[in-house]
């Protein structure tokens, strides 16, 4: 798949480079033309920049980028940015734009919005962020995606954005909402052991084959009650790495036969019974 | 082994201090070479009763020859809160406390003047690194001076017209360049000890600091400082600018934060040992924080390894060896190098005069000490044949 990723560094920021202006040169390219995959890495300054304008610049250009099926906005590393601190905007015209777009990925939680999310093909919606906000949840809650099969959300902490709870991430676990979904990942979440509760026994987990549920805390709690799930024996891969649970749990999913990722064990601090996601920041 | 004296600090401190003489002159007796022998300082870092007894000797109130402050970049600018010499040797170890990283340095400089005019006595014995580029090691306001002076790459400096001071200046003169992402570290540090990555947001105000340092409050007495050994995050203002403001006053250096070159998704920043002018043994060290060279959630590996290509270890090592020419006078020094991400360009952001404790790395087959000895004695060997043949 080919694919390009545009990014202005600080210097270059300070020098006057403007992502809008890179992704014309592309536009104008063969290059473009024949390009499936999109990343825009830090846009400039992206603490203090909305990605409005590289919205602006892809709806305006999306007639130069036919073959384009895969669109990620916003990857950069701790080195350049604060994840909460990306300052992104409403991204919904870009599926509006890319009719023919299969996979949408995200990462930056902070002023995001997804107002109207409408598409026939997309595959895959994937949403990194140290807090997701209840906004975003009811705007997935309440979307029309048929085609989509892969949903990863991490949902974070309160924050650093996540001012939902139980009650926001429930409708996405209903059965029709998505009903080609084979993958779910509930994530990076401060309420890692509700969320493992909910989903052990619903009925989704009997159309899936990948449930991820890494990266935040889960602890024995919600891990006994999955592993005693006749639900989760269907599944192909159960993520659970990045966890809180104890030695002998993690040696029980070992033994279960089970395809259960419990790599990479957290312990919480000595003098503190505190325990977070893998990204809060 | 060709020869090599290591000096032990622990004789040099305390009421009755060996001389340099009396350190090396047995050892030197029994030397048959050709070659002049090398005398290597031990690291300071050793052990808390020599960073306690180098601390003494930075008091106001020591031996009238002992307070040569001559290779002290900055001794007109008194310490904060100076310990007597007394009250200094009453110091209790404390582990990873921050005791007074300003006397400390004062008293590091005495010892390496006193012992750089101990050594020119000694004409049958050189110095593997001078004492003077040691001090300046040691501070990295001169180094990095130095190191631009000589058209070195470094990450830019925090700079305004006037100097700054502590937290409420920092802030200005970050917001007046618009560098909203920096590193503030303690001018002395060592390693990890003493750097703050700081992030200021240039609208809403918010900040983030990300250090080791630790910071203990009292009602009636001024706080302690110390490393943690964990990263922790401030948020809060107060506690961030309390932090600040004892770092600039025992002396620190702020630099624009560079995007690192990642591996996997960690930043890595890399340790060059730069031996006579030639760049030799280097690893990459991995971490998923800002502040690499923590031992905390950082991997060791090569170069290779962390996704360099052969042209990038040649334009680092180069780097490297022209950062360490700064130093003629030292033959050994373990380079910082940066690596930024996206452009390649690379950056000195330390030199050190003990970079040389890399545990495990080879090259060539040689371990750092070894390779030190066959290059130095190699160079001596040449000029040695040089001066035979005229």
């Amino acid at each position: 798949m080919s694919e390009i990723k545009l990014k202005v560094e600080y210097d270059e920021y300070e020098d006057g480079k403007r992502i809008e202006t890179e992704l014309e040169k592309l536009a104008a390219s063969p290059e473009g033309a024949a390009l499936e995959s999109l990343i825009i890495g830090d846009w400039g300054q992206a603490y203090e920049n909305s990605s409005e304008d590289i919205v602006k610049a892809l709806v305006e250009h999306k007639d130069r980028f036919p073959a384009l099926r895969k669109l990620f906005i916003g990857d950069m590393s701790f080195e350049e940015c604060e994840i909460s601190w990306i300052v992104q905007s409403d991204l919904s015209p870009l599926l509006g734009a890319f009719p023919e777009l299969q996979s949408l990925k995200i990462q930056g939680g902070n002023e995001l919005v997804l107002s109207s999310l409408k598409h026939d093909k997309l595959e895959e919606l994937i949403i990194i962020s140290g807090g997701l906000g209840k906004d975003v949840l009811s705007s997935i809650a309440s979307a029309k995606l048929p085609n989509l099969c892969k949903l990863e959300l991490y949902l974070g902490v309160d924050d650093y954005g996540f001012d939902g709870g139980l009650e926001d991430v429930l409708p996405l676990i209903e059965p029709d909402k998505f009903p080609k979904l084979t993958y779910l990942g509930l994530k990076n979440s401060e309420i890692q052991d509700e969320i493992a509760l909910a989903v052990a026994n619903a009925p989704i987990l009997d159309r899936l084959e990948t449930l991820d549920l890494s990266l935040g805390t889960l602890t024995d709690e919600g891990a006994e009650v999955l592993l005693a799930s006749e639900r989760i024996k269907g599944l192909k891969g159960i993520d659970l790495h990045y966890h809180y649970m104890s030695e002998e749990m993690v040696k029980r999913w070992q033994q279960s036969g089970l395809p259960a990722d419990v790599s990479d064990r957290q312990q919480s601090d000595d003098d503190e019974d505190w325990r977070y996601p893998s990204i809060t920041e | 082994m060709p020869p090599a004296l290591i000096i032990p600090l622990a004789g040099l401190l305390g009421e009755q201090p060996l001389d340099l003489r009396e350190q090396a002159e047995p050892w030197l007796k029994t030397q048959r070479s050709e070659n002049a022998p090398l005398l290597r300082l031990e690291s300071p870092g050793g052990s808390f009763e020599i960073e306690r007894a180098i601390i003494a000797l930075g008091a106001p109130d020591g031996i009238a020859c002992e307070e040569d402050d001559s290779l002290h970049p900055y001794s007109g600018r008194p310490d904060p809160q100076p310990m007597s010499a007394v009250a200094a040797l009453r110091l209790k170890e404390s582990p990873g406390r921050l005791y007074h990283p300003a006397q400390w340095y004062r008293g590091y400089c005495r010892l390496l003047a006193r012992l750089r005019r101990q050594g020119a006595e000694l004409h049958d014995a050189e110095w593997q690194n001078d004492p003077e580029d040691i001090a300046v090691m040691t501070d990295k306001r001169r180094t990095q001076e130095l190191l631009a002076a000589a058209g070195i790459a470094i990450p830019r400096p925090v700079v305004d017209d006037e100097p700054i001071t502590g937290y409420e200046s920092l802030r200005n003169a970050m917001l007046k360049a618009r560098m909203h992402r920096v590193f503030v570290k303690l001018a002395s540090g060592s390693a990890a000890s003493g750097v703050l990555a700081y992030q200021l947001h240039p609208v809403t105000g918010a900040e983030i600091a990300m250090t080791t340092i630790g910071m203990e409050r009292y009602n009636a007495r001024p706080p302690i400082f110390y490393n943690s050994g964990k990263l922790k995050r401030y948020t809060d203002s107060v506690d961030i600018a309390a932090i600040m403001n004892w770092l600039y006053r025992h002396g620190a250096y702020a630099e624009q934060w560079i995007a690192k070159r990642g591996h996997d998704g960690r930043a890595f920043d890399i340790r060059q040992l730069v031996v006579g002018c030639k760049p030799c043994h280097a690893i990459a060290r991995v971490s998923q924080t800002p502040i690499t060279n923590l031992h905390l959630r950082s991997e060791r590996m090569s170069l290779g390894e962390a996704g360099l290509a052969e042209e990038a270890i040649r334009r680092v090592g180069s780097t490297a060896a022209a950062a360490a020419a700064v130093f003629p006078r030292s033959a050994v020094a373990g380079i910082d190098v940066l690596v930024a991400e996206g452009s390649d360009r690379c950056y000195v952001a330390d030199v050190n005069p003990f970079g040389d404790l890399l545990y495990g790395a080879l090259h060539e087959g040689l371990d750092p000490y070894e390779w030190e000895m066959r290059e130095l004695f190699r160079h001596q060997d040449k000029l040695a044949q040089r001066m035979n043949e005229t």
